[in-house]
């Protein structure tokens, strides 16, 4: 989960996610979209790719690439419960403490 | 509560009931170390006004923002946003905590304003911009409700 979420931390790696949300595009076809080199882009769809974010899939001698509905799914679970859970955080850990402080008035 | 949604900038809130004093709740919210053991996994928070932070809130993921007003132990405000998200830049949203006493206890309730609508962000924005709006939503404790950026594709 932490590659996912460092994966997403970038800007152009959220850029490149957008792009290949609905259309399975060449790496070409997605640098063609910004101003940075080739191999820049190749290294930024390989760090989406290890985070489980981006599927390859090889065309001949074209490599096409495609957002993984999974892998976003399983962020988005993550990402909900680690913020949903916040307050529920917040009071344990305050009561935790207050429970130790009143310990010692006793 | 489910977060508001008929205004343009949306409003999230929410209140949990904490058995402890409102002094006790109040260092979670100020006292770094404290701030952590609940909260992210860095953050350069400190309790004064003006005063800028940044903190990891998971990895690779920074809010950034400052202190606006600070009521010891009743009131902290400070301005939020996503360093490198331009849905939701450092400092273009404001939470607010209030500390309300109940006896023994505390009543904290979370606001959170000033966040895009959920309009403005699907008008121009899919992908992880989407996701840091509703980040941003559920940060606060609010209801993002159903995610569109799933339910389309689907």
């Amino acid at each position: 989960m932490e590659a996912a979420l460092k994966a997403i931390a970038e800007p152009r790696r959220r850029a490149i996610l957008r792009l290949v949300r609905d259309d399975e595009l060449s790496a070409g076809e997605i640098a063609s979209h910004f101003d940075v080199t080739r191999p820049a882009v190749s290294q930024h769809l390989t760090v989406l790719k290890e985070a489980g974010l981006v599927d390859e899939r090889r065309n001949g001698t074209r490599r096409l690439y495609r957002a993984r509905p999974d892998g976003l799914a399983e962020l988005r679970r993550f990402l909900d419960e680690l913020w949903g859970g916040q307050l529920e955080a917040l009071k344990r850990e305050a009561e935790r403490e207050e429970k130790h402080a009143r310990g010692n008035d006793d | 509560m489910p977060a508001e949604t008929t205004t343009e900038r949306l409003l999230a809130q929410r209140e949990i009931l904490i058995d402890a004093r409102p002094e006790t709740v109040w260092e979670f919210l100020v006292d770094p170390e404290k701030l952590l053991r609940w909260k992210g996994v860095h953050t350069t928070f400190e309790a004064r006004v003006g005063a800028g932070y940044r903190t990891e809130v998971v990895p690779g993921n920074v809010a950034v923002g400052e202190v606006l007003e600070l009521d010891p132990p009743r009131r902290l405000v400070y301005s939020w946003g996503w360093e490198g998200n331009p849905d939701v830049p450092p400092g273009s949203t404001v939470v607010e905590y209030e500390l309300l006493p109940e006896g023994d206890r505390t009543r904290v309730r979370l606001t959170h304003r000033d966040l895009p609508s959920r309009e403005s962000l699907e008008r121009h924005a899919h992908g992880w911009e989407h996701y840091l709006g509703r980040l941003a939503v559920v940060a606060a404790g609010g209801d993002p409700g159903p995610d569109s950026f799933l339910t389309e594709r689907s």
